[in-house]
């Protein structure tokens, strides 16, 4: 798995790449906390992820539920076909906003 | 001649009074009737009767005539002359009231009324005081009170006591049985939710022996499409009307949800948030809910509050399931918000039983029953069928008491036939496989790996490939991958208890039916009934794994290895995918 992370229009926007398991949650998991604490809304791009397992999604609903906490906003963008099968799954799609493009979910962010 | 007519008039009224009493619900209108012959026969403007309230502190105005009424009006037990009169116990004359310190003239100076004189006389029986009677302004001759007036009113106050003891106790008949109907009613109810007996060999079956009083015991089963029976067992506190409604209402949410929702856990919860919403305060139910699984021989439980059910062997040993719930109705969440706890219990040709306190708190002669009494008859009664069995337990108790305290309620689920089929069947496909030579199913990849994060990369890639190579869709590939992950994961952190202690063997398979991943560790042995599914209800990170490998694959079981390594140490946990 492969992080990067910018800043586009005062959002955080995390890219993320290939797989997402026990081994590299942790990592995931780490860096959404620490940006979630510079206080600026989180756009997780998953365009690349090839594989999500369940560390990987309690990664993500943890951030989710932190950062709604600090009413900031997170959402996720341009998420590919399989780790989407896997929160359809976890039947967390509904609980996530999902946003088709990057762009789509930069700019609906800076609108909050 | 004319004292002679007065006691004729009294005696008529003390008469019709009774018999009004005797005859109408409405004690009201028959104080008022009673109250307007008196004061007529005394001349009297206007009447009152009070009665003491309940706790004997307030003086409550039943019944008022002439130019203004009180009724409703109350006023201290002691205060005013009534409440003179109802302490003393003794009648007065008040010739003129605007000389007693006593008088209360707040009805006067709002109504304009002028109360000149007042004959007031004590109500009661035995020296137990129930109110008193007084009229007010007399008219005629010299419109003033005598004694033969006291002694009258006094007279008839004495038969109004009488009277109106006789009407409360009417009152109080009636109310008994009113609730005698109501329990016959509940009683109705209850016997119309049980469900009728199924076949007489039935692996299922309830029996309910009904107390002189209702209580509220309850069982109910019906068999889900897939061939599996959904059983439950309950207690409603309290007795009478509310508790038989709450059980209807119980029961039927029973049957409407247990359809949908085949999860014990689930199901309770769902019934428990309903309940919760309308159920009067204090009332709650104890349930046990499970479903029995014929073809693989397991129970799957979930217990609020209920009395723990006995699973027992054919080899005579017992276990017991203590509640891992609060009872229904209590809290708005009860699974506190954790997923509900579910236990699955293998039968192996056991016998499960759930019950109510009735059964083990049933008196036999001078001796409550207990559990151990309760195993003792199971056990006198194994080789009978289910039904019989049960019935046999519950008519020993009841003909062991005199009275019933409390409904004896048993539910048994005997997996001993279903054990007799799965055996024959397993010898037969045995023999096939030992016939076709090939020792078993077809083997497609076997890995041993340690136990760790790292290591789960190339199981993906094995257990993809194997998929993959069974022509399985592009999509049902990657749900066994992941299923395949997350049970690795289980091993790995709680097999392992995260501290990496050995290796893992995946040994992957197919017959003509199914893809089958067999997963071998060699931790400490893990208590199946201790993993469940997460509620999907509930938004948290961490424990959905073991829902995402029992949503893809088709089943999954907990096996005791049976390889001969390392003496047959550690777990075994089969996943299975059929091929179609």
């Amino acid at each position: 798995m492969e992080i990067s992370v910018s800043e586009t229009a005062g959002v955080n926007v995390v890219a993320l790449s290939g797989e997402i398991d026990l081994q590299t949650s942790p990592k995931l998991r780490g860096e959404l906390l620490g940006l979630i604490a510079n206080k600026k809304p989180l756009v997780v791009e998953m365009s690349d992820v090839s594989y999500m397992d369940s560390s990987g999604v309690a990664s993500l609903v943890e951030a989710f539920q932190t950062a709604r906490s600090k009413n900031l906003g997170f959402s996720l963008a341009a998420i590919g076909e399989a780790p989407l099968r896997v929160l359809k799954l976890a039947r967390l799609d509904g609980v996530f906003v999902i946003h088709d493009t990057l762009e789509n979910a930069i700019s609906a962010n800076g609108e909050n | 001649m004319a004292g002679e007519m007065e006691n004729t008039k009294q005696l008529e009224i003390l008469a019709s009074m009774g018999r009004d009493f005797a005859a109408s619900g409405d004690i009201k209108s028959v104080f008022l009737t009673g109250l307007e012959r008196i004061a007529a026969m005394l001349n009297a403007e206007g009447g009152a009767l009070f009665l003491l309230d309940e706790n004997g502190d307030k003086l409550v105005c039943h019944a008022g005539f002439g130019p203004v009424d009180i009724s409703g009006l109350t006023i201290n037990a002691t205060d005013g002359i009534v409440g003179r009169v109802v302490s003393a116990g003794v009648g007065e004359i008040v010739r003129d009231v605007s000389k007693d310190p006593s008088f209360n003239n707040v009805v006067d100076k709002k109504s304009g009324f002028t109360t000149r004189s007042i004959l007031c006389a004590p109500l009661g029986v035995k020296g137990e005081k129930i109110g008193a009677i007084e009229v007010v302004n007399k008219h005629g001759g010299d419109n003033l009170f005598s004694n033969e007036d006291l002694k009258l009113l006094e007279t008839l106050a004495a038969s109004a006591s009488l009277a109106i003891l006789n009407a409360r106790m009417a009152i109080e008949l009636v109310e008994k049985e009113k609730m005698a109907r109501e329990l016959e009613l509940a009683a109705e109810i209850q016997k119309s939710l049980l469900p009728p007996d199924g076949e007489t060999d039935s692996p299922v079956a309830g029996v309910n022996l009904a107390a002189r009083v209702v209580s509220g015991d309850f069982y109910d089963f019906f068999e889900l499409e897939d061939g599996r029976t959904c059983f439950t067992l309950a207690d409603v506190s309290g007795k009478g009307m509310n508790a038989a409604l709450l059980m209807a209402k119980t029961a039927s949410l029973f049957r409407c949800l247990g359809k949908e929702t085949p999860y014990p856990g689930n199901l309770i919860a769902r019934i428990n948030a309903e309940v919760v919403e309308t159920s009067s305060r204090g009332m709650f139910v104890t349930m046990m809910i499970g479903i029995y699984d014929p073809k693989e021989g397991t129970v799957r439980i979930a217990n609020a509050g209920h009395e723990p059910p006995l699973l027992v062997m054919a080899d005579g040993a017992v276990r017991s399931f203590p509640a891992s719930m609060p009872p229904v109705g209590i809290l708005p969440d009860i699974a506190m918000g954790k997923p509900p706890e579910e236990t699955i219990i293998n039968l192996d040709g056991g016998a499960f039983y759930v019950f109510t306190d009735g059964v083990t708190e049933g008196y036999i002669g001078e001796k409550e029953l207990g559990a151990d009494g309760f195993i003792k008859l199971i056990n006198d009664g194994k080789n009978s069928l289910p039904r019989e069995r049960i019935s046999a337990i519950a008519k020993h108790i009841k003909d062991g008491s005199s009275a019933l305290r409390d409904d004896v309620t048993i539910l048994v689920v005997d997996d001993a036939m279903a054990f007799a089929k799965r055996k024959k069947k397993n010898t037969k496909q045995d023999n096939k496989n030992k016939s076709d030579g090939s020792g078993g199913y077809g083997r497609m990849a076997k890995i041993v790996v340690p136990a760790t994060a790292e290591s789960l990369k190339l199981v993906r890639r094995v257990a993809e490939s194997a998929s993959a190579n069974c022509g399985f869709s592009n999509d049902a590939t990657q749900d066994i991958v992941l299923a395949v992950d997350e049970a690795c994961q289980n091993v790995i952190r709680h097999a392992y208890d995260g501290v990496n202690a050995g290796d893992m063997i995946i040994n992957i398979s197919r017959n003509a039916q199914s893809l089958i991943i067999e997963i071998r560790d060699f931790a400490q042995r893990v208590d199946p009934e201790k993993i469940h599914p997460r509620d999907l209800g509930d938004v948290r990170p961490g424990g959905l794994g073991t829902h995402f490998i029992n949503e893809v694959m088709d089943k999954v079981e907990f096996k005791v290895p049976n390889d001969g390594k390392k003496n047959n140490e550690g777990n075994l946990l089969v996943l299975t995918k059929s091929l179609k």
